[in-house]
Formats: structure tokens, sequence, C-alpha cells
């Protein structure tokens, strides 16, 4: 993001009539608060009576006083309009609406419990319990079914990813992908969740709702699919480069391999015994190497014939996380790694969850099944799946802008 | 967030600076205390809370009433009060995905609402009358790693003195959800384990209330056998609610992440209820191998229900509700162990010890249900011994 050019700020004092130099006031700028510029520190002593009420008012009276740039009227020639025009954004990346019609899904796919009113009835009494599930080897071959399923939708959905893509299109090839597959698309609906798949794009550590932004060369999206086929759900994401620029940024390709390989070194500590708080140890100890930071809000879950079932997984080091590893549990662990801080802030859909600063994010999951010896990963890459690791850039070349 | 305008302005800053808000954030964020009180109908609770709330204690407390964490409800009504005055408020819950966050949407709810109106120095979360305050604790005592504004300070428990050895006793007080320990096919036959039982052996202080409406003898029966169930709280013996002093006392007690002496807890009255008790447990000096020996007994205590080197024999599982421990190394350190059903943790202790190197025994204390059917301590330092 580049600020506006020097000339066009004006002092904020009351009685001022001078340009702004680059002089800011610090607690805006800790509050998220741009453009808070004054001529000088005269000029903000004499004013701070006033201004310093401003911190304490809601977030909408800036908006009042620096219009968003964002556009809160539909553009006449195409339509699109951002819905939160008031939202103060963490990072550039917008809502780009008017969502697509939702999509159906033929009466003949069975359906889990949520897709007509989006409440799910299942596992609801055991969202806190600490029991989990094992599976005999008819309901894991079930689950090795949808989740080779689950593996095949992302791969077609990933082969879409290219500069120029909207998410919605991406959605779109999803949801018939699944169809195809005679298999429901677990988010839709889920919690009313409005959309097939979820599409976060740079910033968005996860949820993000597909809509018509368009991928753009230099942009992470993560795909996050998830199927439900024969009474089973399976679920995977990868983070995907868009366009070469993506692959050349240092700092784009540093966060999405390290989440990456989060992944892969805890899947390797995967066996009966194994408890579940040493994932997030080992997930955090990489990520800290790697200068990079863990979501802490989001976790990995149990998945059988419910979508989020125990136990919980935590990616954060230090966490009270109870159970261990037996045969025939089904999880997924889905570590979300970030360049710059921790915490995440929601968008008023109450779905898209970002960083705090605005800075890029990336995440990878598989379903796990624990057997007598180690781990199964269900949803396996394949010898011809799309994306993969990519080598960290060396050079500073080209970067400019990305981020 | 929440900036303490001082009179004077900062000094401004160039453009271009980046200023690293979360850390200067973290530092300066006291996290607020949250205390659960629980109690029949009648205990007193709402008298303690305006007791509380008007008292001079310079607070700006938040009181949330309602069930909480047990439903879903995406709406919970919230009571605000600061010197006297008394705001009602909404909590907005977003209804985005419950499963795969950790946080539970009530204390997501506590957390936006702190951003949107400003810090609270202390929250009190009253709960209903018939609530299993088991359920609730795990829901506060979150993973320090989350940064959540909040933590659990402690859980505090109303009993009425005149009714309460009738509520312990009143098998219509059946609490839900402790099948397992109700042992199986002969429920009728067993104590029964009431809501008044895990209020009490749940609490880190429980306040025996209206005292003026029983006689010396009666109140010392209650006492005793309160203090059989269990032996870790404090008690407060009173009338209308009145704590005199509440810093210490009731507020700001740390009982989650501190442990304090344990060398008076668990002794006498071992037996006078039938359901629940308090164990003791003295555990010998250790090395670091023991401790992993400790934890790996606990894993299968708590989270497996199983004791090991006591065989199953068909009879009522025991549950434990809280533990804590304090345990000593050979290298004079100790480390502390808090417990709440099936979580646990073994820490440093965050206080500098008051007689380093001193030798002697750890120790660690048990509430729960059918723990006097079991031999804990033999099962604990086998452990250790395979531990060497």
């Amino acid at each position: 993001m580049t600020d506006a050019p020097p000339t066009k700020r004006k002092c904020l004092g009351a009685d001022c009539d001078n340009d702004a130099g680059s002089l800011q006031c610090p607690k805006c700028l800790i509050l998220g608060v741009k453009d808070s510029f004054f001529c000088s520190q005269e000029c903000f002593k004499r004013n701070w009576n006033t201004h310093k009420t401003l911190h304490k008012q809601e977030t909408s009276i800036f908006d009042r006083i620096f219009p968003p740039k964002a556009v809160s009227k539909p553009d006449p020639e195409t339509g699109y309009y951002n819905p939160f025009p008031n939202f103060h954004f963490t990072g550039p990346l917008r809502p780009v609406y008017p969502l697509s019609p939702r999509r159906e899904v033929p009466k003949t796919i069975p359906r889990p419990d949520y897709a007509e009113d989006g409440m799910p009835k299942l596992g609801r009494s055991m969202v806190r319990s600490n029991k989990v599930e094992l599976l005999d080897a008819k309901a894991q071959a079930g689950m090795r079914k949808v989740c080779k399923l689950a593996r095949e939708v992302l791969d077609i959905a990933a082969a879409a990813v290219r500069p120029g893509v909207t998410t919605d299109e991406i959605d779109e090839i999803v949801h018939k992908a699944c169809i195809e597959r005679n298999s429901y698309p677990s988010p839709l609906n889920y919690n009313h969740f409005p959309k097939s798949v979820c599409t976060s794009v740079n910033e968005v550590i996860c949820h993000g709702i597909p809509d018509n932004r368009i991928l753009l060369d230099g942009d992470i999206v993560n795909l996050d699919v998830t199927l439900y086929h024969e009474g089973y759900h399976g679920d995977l994401n990868e983070t995907y480069y868009v366009g070469d620029k993506a692959k050349a940024d240092p700092d784009t390709v540093r966060v999405t391999e390290t989440a990456r390989e989060c992944l892969e070194l805890a899947i390797k500590e995967v066996k009966p015994g194994t408890l579940f708080r040493e994932f997030g140890n080992i997930i955090e100890k990489h990520a800290k190497a790697k200068n990079c930071s863990v979501i802490r809000t989001y976790v990995g879950h149990g998945i059988n014939s419910i979508f989020h079932c125990p136990p919980n997984i935590p990616h954060y080091a230090k966490n009270k996380a109870v159970g261990e590893c037996k045969p025939g549990m089904t999880f997924t662990i889905e570590p979300m790694i970030a360049l710059g801080k921790y915490r995440d802030v929601t968008w008023p859909d109450n779905w898209t969850s970002t960083t705090v600063d605005g800075k890029k994010t990336a995440q990878f999951e598989h379903t796990l099944l624990v057997t007598e010896t180690g781990v199964e990963i269900l949803t396996a890459r394949q010898a011809n799946s799309p994306g993969g690791p990519v080598a960290v850039p060396t050079t500073e070349a080209t970067t400019n802008g990305t981020n | 967030m929440e900036w303490d305008d001082e009179d004077s302005p900062p000094d401004l800053v160039e453009a271009g600076v980046e200023i690293d808000a979360e850390a200067e954030a973290e530092e300066k964020r006291p996290r607020v205390p949250i205390t659960i009180v629980t109690g029949y109908l009648g205990s007193g609770k709402t008298t303690l809370l305006n007791y509380i709330l008007t008292a001079q204690h310079g607070k700006k407390i938040a009181v949330i009433m309602n069930e909480f964490g047990d439903s879903l409800d995406i709406e919970k009504s919230l009571t605000i009060n600061r010197n006297g005055e008394s705001v009602e408020e909404w909590m907005d819950v977003g209804n985005g995905c419950i499963c795969c966050s950790v946080k539970d949407t009530g204390v997501n709810a506590i957390e936006s609402l702190m951003e949107k109106k400003g810090k609270f120095d202390y929250i009190l979360l009253e709960t209903t009358g018939l609530a299993d305050p088991g359920n609730l604790a795990p829901l506060f005592w979150m993973d320090d790693g989350l940064g959540s504004t909040i933590y659990l300070d402690s859980i505090v428990t109303l009993v009425d003195a005149r009714n309460i050895l009738r509520s312990l006793d009143d098998p219509a007080g059946k609490v839900e959800g402790h099948e397992d320990s109700d042992g199986h096919g002969h429920d009728d036959h067993g104590p029964v384990m009431t809501t008044a039982h895990v209020q009490i052996s749940h609490a880190d202080v429980i306040v025996i209330n209206k005292s003026d409406l029983v006689n010396d003898d009666e109140l010392d029966v209650v006492r005793s056998r309160i203090e059989s169930i269990n032996g870790l709280a404090k008690i407060h013996v009173t009338t209308q609610s009145v704590i005199p002093q509440l810093d210490g006392f009731l507020l700001d007690l740390h009982a989650y992440d501190q442990v304090e002496e344990l060398d008076q807890t668990g002794k006498g009255h071992s037996h006078l209820d039938k359901t629940i008790s308090t164990i003791s447990i003295s555990v010998p000096s250790l090395t670091t191998e023991h401790i992993k020996a400790v934890d790996a007994w606990l894993r299968s205590v708590l989270w497996e229900n199983t004791l090991s080197g006591h065989s199953e024999d068909g009879g009522p599982k025991y549950e434990i509700h809280r533990l804590k421990g304090r345990l000593l190394l050979e290298d004079g350190s100790e480390k502390m162990v808090q417990g709440v059903r099936e979580i646990f943790e073994i820490f440093e202790n965050p206080i500098e010890s008051s007689s380093p190197g001193v030798q002697g025994s750890g120790k660690l204390v048990l509430i729960g249900r059918h723990l006097a059917d079991f031999d804990f301590q033999k099962s604990l330092h086998d452990a250790i011994g395979r531990g060497l």
C-alpha cells in the first residue's frame, strides 16, 4: 500500500490551513486511523484536547472525517460494490459484492443435517466434550473415499487459479466438481456460510467468501474444500501462488512454504500415543524459526460423519489440549501462519478472518487417519496435483509492491 | 484497545514509522479477571452481587447474567455497573463457525464488548441456580497463548445455611451429565450427586450465607459437611451476603494460575459426605524425569479415567472435579499443578519460593466422586517409582 502524496495532506488542526508534512499522531497510528497528520508539534499540542477525544470515539466518526476510498455504491458500469464501506479493513483486500445467487445441489445428492436450515445438529452436544470417536474399518473406508474425492476437487479448482479469475468462478468449479462426484459441498450453508468453498486471499486467514474479486498476479489464495459423500466429510486446503510475481516475492514464499512445512512436520509426529497438545509446540517452533507467527483462534478438528467434532488441535505452543492419538481417529491439522502479528479481525460478514496488520497469511490442511503404526494422509497430494513447494527467491528483484 | 489519555499530547511521529502496537498493548494490557458465581436460587447470589457492586472498591465491574456456555444462544444480556450506576447491554455474538474456533462464543462476546465499551476492571458471571460450574470453568480457563483479554480468577459458590443439607440429600437435585460415575444399573442405590455437590466441589470460595437462620451447632454440621466435600476452598460464614473485605477473599484470588500452600487442606471430615470427598496425596521430592511420570499419571487418571495399578471391578468409576498440587523437586524448585475435570497443567511456581531448598514432600489434592474407593496415593507412587 502506498500513502497519498504529501501534497494532498492538510493539517488536522482546527485553526490551521497549513499543509501537513509527514508528522502524524502516534495514537491514531496505533489505533489504525489513517491520515492523522499535523503540520507541527505546536499545532498538534494546541489541538490535543479536541483531537484526543477522537481516540475514544466509535470508528465511524473517522469515516465521516476521512471518506473511505472504498466504493460504497455500486459501480455504475459493473454493479459491483463494497458492502461494508465504513469498516476499517486491516489490509488492501475488499469484498466485491454482489455475491452470485446461491448454487443449488440436486435433491438426489445426500446432504448433511444443516443443508436446509444452516444449523448443524449432530455433534452439537459434543462441542465441548473430549471424547474422540474411533472409526471402524467400514467408517475408515468411507473417510478414505470422501477424502480422495475432496483431493480431486481441490486439484481441479487449483488448476483454475490464475490472474484474472474471480473467486466466485472458483466456487462454481468446486460446486460442479462436487456434484459430479455425487457429493455435497460441506461449507454450503454450514452455519449459513453462503458458498461451496472458502477462498482466502492474502491477508485473509480463513473462511473467505468467494465473490467477484479477481485474483491478481502476486496474490496467494487458499482454497479450503470439504465434501460430504456417503455420510462422511473429507476436508483439505492448500495455498496457491497466483502468477509468477507471487513466486518471486521472498516474503510471500516464506510464509506460504513455512505453513506447508509446519503441516508436514506436525504430520510426521502423528502416531498412537502422540499428545494433541504436542502439535502446537512443533508448529510454533518452526514458524518462529522462519520469523512467522501462528494464528491462535482457529484450530484443527475431528472430522468423520460430523464436519467439526472433538478433538481440538491448537496450532500454538503450550496449550492444554486434552487427549492423544489413537488408531481409528480422524482429524485435521491446518496451521495458519502469518508474516506479521497473530491476532485476527473478522469482517462484518461474520466469516472472513483477516490478520490484524493486513500482512499475508497462508494455510495448509490434511485430513488424517491415525493407524496402528503411524498415520495415513487421507487427502494426500497426487503425482499430478497442481501447486507444491517453491524455493524462496534469493534476490529482491521485481518484488516491489507486493507487500 | 483502551488508552489512558494523559493530559499532554505524545510526540508526533514521522510517516512510515511503524509502531509495534501489539507488543506495546500486550505490555500495558492487564487481563481482566472473571469470577463465576454459582449457588441455588435463594442462596443470596443477587444480594452478594449487589453488595459487591455497591461496596467501595473503585472498580468498574461488569455483571453478566443468564445461563452461559452450555447453550449456543447468540445473545446474552449483561449489566455493567460503575459507582452504583448500572447499564443493561446486549452482547452480539456473530454466528461464525463455532466449532473450529477454540474460544467459546461467550468469551468472544465479552472480549468484543470490552473493545467497544472500554475495559472493565472485573467481571462477575452470575449463573442460574442449576449451573454445573465444571462445564463453565474450562471455557474460561484458556491457554495463555490465546492472548485473551480475560482470565478465570475463581469460582465462588453461595450456599444457604438453612437449606444446604437438604439440597445435598435431595434425589430430585441430581445433576445431569455424570452417568459414568453413577454406576451401571444401580443408580437408585448409591448416594446421589446433586447440583449442590458439583457447585461446592468446583468452588474456590464457598460462602455459607444466612447463618443467622441456624444455631451454632447446626452451623458446625453444615461447615463440616462442606469441608469434607471440598477441603481446598476458602469458606466464609456470613449473613445477607456481607463480606467485609473483598480483595483476596472473594475477588482477585488467582485460583487457577497460582497454588497456595496446601498444608492445611484435605484434613479430617473425610467421609461426612458420601458422594464427594477431598483426598490428599503426599508426593516425595522429584526429579525432572519424575515430573514426566506425574504428567503421564495425570493424563491416564484425568483423560482416560484409568487409575494405573487398579483393575476394573465393575463398580462405579471415579470422577475428578478439581485438583491442585505443589511438587517439590530435588533441586529445591517447585512445580504447581492445576486441574478442572479433564484439563490440567503443570507449571513453574510463578512466585519465588518462600523457603527455597527446603526438604520435604509435595502434595496433590483431589476433589471428586468415589475417590475413597481407589488407592490414588499408591498408584501415583508406583508410577513415580517406574519413572525412575
